[in-house]
């Protein structure tokens, strides 16, 4: 045993890792949590390191020393139910929960080796790099084109005057040319290429969400959060946001709240299982912790046995 | 508790899996009955039940695809499913191997032959179907185990009751000129030898139902290489 447990503060601390049994939270369940069960072995590089994080929304504690490695250029689920804490942990992947004033977060996440919780982090440049696309499509009320070229203009990414100086083209044509590569990249060029300057609020749900995608295209993130992109579209609108998903995995790092088990099952590389108290419980390849999970907590969880 | 439908499929699944496999392995049993006993009623009888094991078979498949489609079943679940699916393959099959040993009683006129222990070899093959139908009722991975493990057994004294029917039937040939003796004996050892190698099929698809059975239970898929 490496494990102590506090009676006072009712707080483990953990001394090592691997193959050791750790006491969740008392009076929430009598199974022990291996944290064999979340350290995952993958093949590559972690884009993201998360240690050790513990998040507090006044004296609720949200997210209980959760540890992962997200590999990069792959899709990871988080799965679990309401209130485990699976949308404040994608939030502090970005710092988004900065925003909530009685939010602290404790521990610490690397983005390509470097702790994004650090005072003197530029949240505007890392939230530009790890983008978020959330559950309802949320477009400018703009041209479809505005939509795209408003985040490079807004950091001077276009309109610099550069390009056309030293390749003597417009401006024009080179937020064109972005707009084109971001909408074909969210597969929504053929629907949307003839009307560009149409409202974005005219197109359906499904291709707002596109366009959504699209517009967090636009600034070149490498990490992209998706808070449950698809649970407001009809299933055709979610399997093209599906197969979308699988392509921006190749050149991105995508991260993925979702409601919908089998969503995770069919389109994740690996899967997180949160639970309630905010407890990462197993964490693995997709396959391996649908067809044979090592807790019996999420065994019941993903068979729909809990309650 | 959520999905009560759900779970009441899973219990009838494997409730209907049993009673499946209780029928197959009493089909079994009379048809190794009928070769011992020469007894054409009760061979006539296996013959006859065996569209039943069919008709069963097809509705568990029917089971298993719906179960697959409409619920998606995962993790114990769906190694339960998915080993149940598999298994229903291998009762069938030791339906149509009872139906053999039957139509071999039938034929079995008289023996010239030695005597080999078909009957022995007929419990021992039964007696494994019997036992990996329990380790999938109970989820019990050692009995899974043991079964592979006398299906060695069961393989080897087969192998040997081929060899002993071989060697009489070189024995007998040496200087018998009666041609209607041959064709007689000729008869006699194919059926013989295809006696042998039915109940071994037997013992090796009950080898088959513990192989999934394990893989459900532990996710092992040691026995099925």
């Amino acid at each position: 045993m490496s494990e102590n447990q506090n009676p006072q503060t009712n707080q483990r601390t953990v001394t090592t890792t691997a193959e050791q049994p750790r006491t969740t939270t008392a009076g929430e369940t009598d199974e022990r949590t291996h944290d064999a069960w979340t350290a995952y072995d993958f093949d590559g590089d972690a884009k993201m390191t998360v240690d050790d994080l513990d998040v507090y929304y006044g004296d609720d504690h949200a997210l209980k020393g959760v540890s992962m490695e997200i590999p990069e250029r792959s899709v990871t689920a988080l799965i679990g139910p309401s209130g485990c804490g699976k949308s404040t942990y994608l939030r502090c992947l970005n710092r988004m929960n900065d925003r909530i004033p009685s939010a602290r977060i404790d521990g610490s996440v690397r983005f390509d080796g470097q702790e994004i919780y650090q005072d003197d982090v530029n949240l505007v440049e890392l939230r530009k790099r790890v983008g978020m696309v959330f559950q309802s499509p949320n477009p400018f009320p703009k041209s479809i084109r505005e939509n795209i070229a408003y985040g490079p203009q807004k950091h001077g990414d276009l309109d610099t005057g550069l390009l056309a100086r030293l390749l003597n083209r417009s401006d024009a044509a080179e937020r064109d040319e972005l707009v084109e590569r971001c909408l074909r990249d969210a597969a929504l060029w053929d629907e949307v290429c003839d009307r560009l300057d149409d409202n974005a609020l005219g197109l359906s749900g499904g291709q707002q969400q596109r366009l959504c995608i699209a517009r967090c295209l636009s600034v070149d993130p490498e990490i992209i959060l998706m808070d449950e992109p698809a649970s407001a579209l009809d299933p055709i609108a979610t399997a093209k946001i599906e197969d979308l998903i699988a392509d921006l995995a190749e050149e991105y790092t995508v991260v993925i709240v979702t409601h919908n088990m089998q969503q995770a099952a069919r389109i994740s590389d690996q899967t997180a299982v949160f639970l309630t108290g905010g407890e990462l419980v197993e964490y693995g390849d997709t396959d391996r912790v649908f067809e044979d999970p090592h807790s019996d907590r999420v065994e019941d969880y993903i068979t729909g046995k809990f309650g | 508790m959520p999905r009560d439908r759900y779970q009441h499929s899973l219990d009838e699944l494997r409730a209907d899996v049993l009673t499946m496999g209780e029928t197959v392995a009493e089909r079994l049993d009379e048809s190794l009955e009928a070769l011992e006993r020469r007894d054409d009623a009760l061979a006539e009888a296996v013959i006859d039940g065996d569209a039943q094991v069919n008709e069963t078979y097809l509705r568990l498949e029917e089971q298993c695809v719906d179960l697959f489609a409409l619920q998606q079943p995962v993790a114990g679940d769906l190694r339960f499913v998915t080993a149940s699916f598999k298994i229903i393959t291998d009762l069938e099959r030791i339906g149509d191997l009872a139906v053999n040993l039957a139509n071999y009683a039938l034929a079995a006129r008289q023996t010239v032959t030695p005597d080999v222990e078909i009957g022995a070899l007929g419990t021992a093959a039964h007696s494994l179907v019997e036992r990996s139908l329990t380790a999938y009722e109970t989820a019990e991975a050692a009995t899974c185990r043991a079964v592979a493990a006398a299906d060695d057994e069961v393989d080897a004294r087969c192998q040997h009751a081929n060899e002993h029917v071989t060697r009489a039937l070189i024995a007998r040939t040496d200087g018998d000129d009666d041609r209607w003796g041959v064709e007689r004996l000729l008869d006699d050892v194919s059926r013989v030898l295809l006696t042998i190698r039915d109940v071994e099929r037997v013992a090796d698809h009950a080898v088959n139902i513990a192989a999934r059975t394990l893989y459900m239970i532990e996710s092992d898929p040691e026995l099925l290489y």
